[in-house]
């Protein structure tokens, strides 16, 4: 008996950014244990000797836990901070970075639920700095100096077990805008690994911001290239994804972050065939500079066993910003469908950001800040990391409340005059993003991977928040589909194709979803209008002949595969059904042939070896 | 922010001299004589002053022919091969001058890096301060700048114009720090 496989083949394309964290926020810890001075900006004079302020007692110890990370030869900072002489040459500078916060560079305002590596000086801490400027900046006893801290150079965890190196540097010209700039590191591994760390080295850190990495599956990004290796530009980028995969990690780097090590059983899987994006954003520093970022990987043997999700809180689309607008609120609230651990947490907003909030009401009603930021910086943005996971119980609210300053009043306006600006991926568009890393906790496994039911939920309010939007139908009907209810997601997918009629994608998702359902003849159409659209659609293609093959149409089926052949000659699978089809049309010997074929390039191909056998034995009975 | 003292009154012309990367000692004021003058006050540890690097160039060589532009460097540890390899590094054609006693910045009453002071034919100091508005606070740079107080005093100068503003500080590195 002859059969055909299944024929589902393109269901997913996400319309997230994946964004990946291993890195934690500052490089030091708090400052414990060191009693608050009582301190007044006046008392400088009235200072007895032993309240004087001294570099090696009292402001050594503060400048080596909070500044010598990033201040010291090869790292992001412009200049060293590692003694009484380099401190001095800098004293006033840093009182007024200090005063105005804008060093050490900590956006979150105080709160109760902690923050990993918080970075964030006292007020008492800031104040004894002033009176030791007031005073004269004495050094002090060196008995008192504390020993410099301990700093890695070079790699911070050790040698990686691999490292990759951007394909070609890129020159960074001397002025201008601000660059945002994707490097592809395809990673060379022939199996499996598990990732415990990444270290992201992005060459000169002076002039290098911010970087993420995204994780690209299938290889999506490379045709973003104008050649190969050269990366491509663009601050907000997207990698598509065939197959429900949620990448859970957020791997970020900013000046003075030290890579995280993740715990036994959640590390991050990279396939053969994966590539690696590095998504930088680079600041001109007066002179030409040449970037050429390294990542440096670490593995574990433990595969991942514990699997957390990136669950996106945004509201773009509630981004039309009339120019002179002091106080734009943007928000969104969606209620977690099942038990959570917060693990991190990751605010995006470009330069109009203002206040930037998230809270969590939970059923009980208390609410928790999750994180507020009062003055929004992009240039300092960053993933926060809770120093405790944070229980959320199903039934929770989050809530995310931006707000945007598009007045002549905020300096970092891109219009001057300002203008309406609306969401979108470049500098001058604004947006309005909140990812949340969460763990799903007290589920039952036997109802299969608990991120489906947050990913499915997370669709469905997209689709109430954006009626009207093609990407938010087609993304609730891929997770309906993952999640079996097949009806259900053709009547998503109708509602996408409705809203974009030609959309090859739409198209085709709709008429494998038929072809799925066992309703081949309703699938034809639209995997025509999918093919009209893209005529070398190989996805269509290949359901456009199974979609025949349901209808005992095998010389229609035959052809369509021919021609997907044609677009991806070395596919085991349209091998095996071309041949399947052509022992239907009774075409035994160039049937026989094709499951060779298939064999020959995937020797597990189901359908070629089942039929094979039954071929030899029908063509041996004649 | 901390009151940083300038010594405003009782300088005495002769003495406001730099030392050239040949170590002469040079009066900027009375080098090139016709032509008005302008210190720019730079620190090469101060990312502030360096990002500034194309847009000094860019202003000077706009106003070459009547105006002589010097980059002054008031840290006294900077020995002239630094600068030499800076000036190297960042494209600069400008002649450079140490100025380790701060001299050049008392004459003019120059604070942060960077910025410049103009003087007029007279070698009356007819402004001091920013570059322009480009910064407005340490780590937050605006888009592009929207007053352009350096070209606008110069262009005044040139015009036998009153500037609009005589003097508005600038954001970067305190000169005050090197004392």
């Amino acid at each position: 008996m002859l059969h055909l496989g299944p024929g589902v083949s393109s269901w997913l394309r996400r319309s997230a950014w994946t964004m990946i964290l291993l890195a934690g926020a500052g490089a030091v810890g708090m400052l414990a244990g060191r009693p608050a001075r009582p301190s007044s900006r006046f008392s400088a004079s009235a200072a007895a000797p032993a309240e004087q302020v001294t570099f090696n007692r009292d402001i050594a110890p503060i400048i080596f836990q909070s500044c010598t990370a990033c201040h010291r030869p090869g790292e992001a900072a412009p200049f060293s901070l590692l003694n009484y002489a380099d401190v001095k040459k800098h004293a006033r500078q840093i009182v007024d970075a200090t005063e105005s916060r804008a060093m050490p560079p900590w956006l979150p305002e105080p709160q109760k639920l902690k923050f990993a590596d918080e970075l964030r000086l006292a007020d008492a801490e800031i104040n004894l700095i002033l009176r030791w400027v007031e005073q004269g900046e004495i050094e002090g006893d060196p008995a008192d100096l504390p020993p410099q801290p301990r700093l890695v150079a070079g790699w911070r965890l050790g040698k990686p077990d691999l490292v990759l190196t951007a394909n070609k540097p890129l020159t960074l010209p001397p002025s201008g805008s601000d660059t945002y700039w994707n490097f592809i590191f395809p990673v060379p591994i022939q199996e499996t690994r598990w990732v415990k760390a990444i270290e992201i080295r992005p060459g000169d850190k002076r002039y290098v911001h911010h970087a993420n990495i995204l994780v690209d599956r299938e290889a999506s990004s490379r045709q973003r290239e104008a050649e190969p290796g050269a990366g491509f530009g663009g601050m907000e980028i997207r990698i598509e994804s065939q197959v429900f995969d949620p990448d859970s990690h957020l791997l970020f780097w900013k000046p003075g972050t030290v890579p995280y090590v993740e715990p036994d059983g959640m590390a991050l899987r990279l396939d053969k065939g994966t590539d690696l994006i590095l998504n930088t954003h680079l600041q001109p520093s007066g002179k030409p500079e040449v970037i050429q970022p390294s990542i440096g990987l670490y593995f574990t043997p433990h595969p991942a066993t514990r699997l957390p999700m990136l669950l996106q809180l945004e509201n773009d689309a509630q981004l039309d910003i009339p120019p002179g607008q002091k106080d734009f609120l943007v928000s969104d609230d969606f209620t977690l469908p099942i038990d959570v651990e917060l693990l991190a947490i990751y605010p995006h907003a470009h330069y109009l950001g203002k206040d930037i909030q998230a809270f969590a009401t939970l059923p009980d009603g208390t609410q928790k800040t999750l994180i507020h930021i009062a003055q929004w910086n992009l240039n300092w943005q960053a993933v926060y990391r809770y120093a405790e996971p944070v229980r959320l119980p199903r039934g929770t609210k989050l809530s995310l409340r931006y707000r945007y300053d598009n007045s002549e009043e905020n300096p970092l306006n891109p219009n001057h005059p300002p203008a309406r600006v609306r969401g979108g991926n470049r500098s001058s568009d604004e947006m309005c993003h909140l990812w949340l890393q969460v763990l799903p906790v007290n589920f039952d496994p036997a109802e299969g991977d608990p991120r489906r039911a947050l990913q499915e939920a997370l669709a469905r309010h997209n689709v109430e928040k954006n009626p009207g939007d093609f990407e938010a139908h087609y993304n609730l009907a891929a997770m309906l589909q993952a999640r079996d209810k097949l009806d259900a997601a053709i009547g998503e997918y109708q509602l996408a194709v409705r809203l974009r009629p030609d959309d090859a994608a739409g198209n085709n998702a709709l008429g494998a979803a038929f072809v799925a359902a066992e309703h081949s003849a309703q699938a034809v159409g639209y995997l025509q209008t999918a093919l009209k659209t893209r005529p070398d659609y190989f996805d269509a293609r290949y359901n456009l002949g199974l979609a025949l093959a349901g209808q005992n149409d095998f010389a229609g089926a035959a052809e369509q595969f021919r021609l997907a052949l044609q677009l991806q000659p070395q596919d085991a699978n349209v091998e095996a059904n071309l041949g399947a089809a052509l022992a239907q049309l009774g075409q035994l010997p160039e049937a026989k042939s094709h499951f060779e074929r298939a064999l020959e390039i995937d020797p597990h191909q189901p359908i070629a070896k089942e039929n094979l056998g039954a071929l030899q034995k029908e063509m041996n009975s004649h | 922010m901390i009151p940083t003292l300038v010594a405003c009154s009782g300088l005495a012309w002769g003495q406001q001299t730099g030392v050239d990367l040949d170590d002469r000692i040079v009066n900027p004021l009375t080098a090139d004589p016709g032509k008005i003058v302008v210190l720019v006050f730079l620190r090469r540890d101060c990312p502030v002053s360096s990002r500034y690097a194309p847009v000094i160039q860019q202003i000077s060589k706009q106003f070459s022919e009547r105006a002589t532009f010097w980059l002054v460097y008031p840290d006294k540890s900077d020995s002239p091969q630094a600068i030499r390899k800076y000036l190297q590094d960042y494209g600069y054609h400008l002649p450079a001058l140490r100025d380790p006693d701060h001299q050049l910045v008392k004459l003019g009453r120059a604070q942060i890096t960077p910025e410049v002071a103009v003087f007029d034919r007279a070698h009356q100091l007819i402004y001091d301060g920013r570059i322009d508005d480009w910064y407005v606070d340490l780590g937050r740079a605006r888009p592009a700048p929207t007053t352009h107080e350096l070209s606008d005093a110069v262009r005044a100068v040139l015009a036998g114009k009153t500037v609009a503003t005589s003097e508005v500080r600038g954001v970067g590195c305190y000169i005050s720090d090197l004392e």
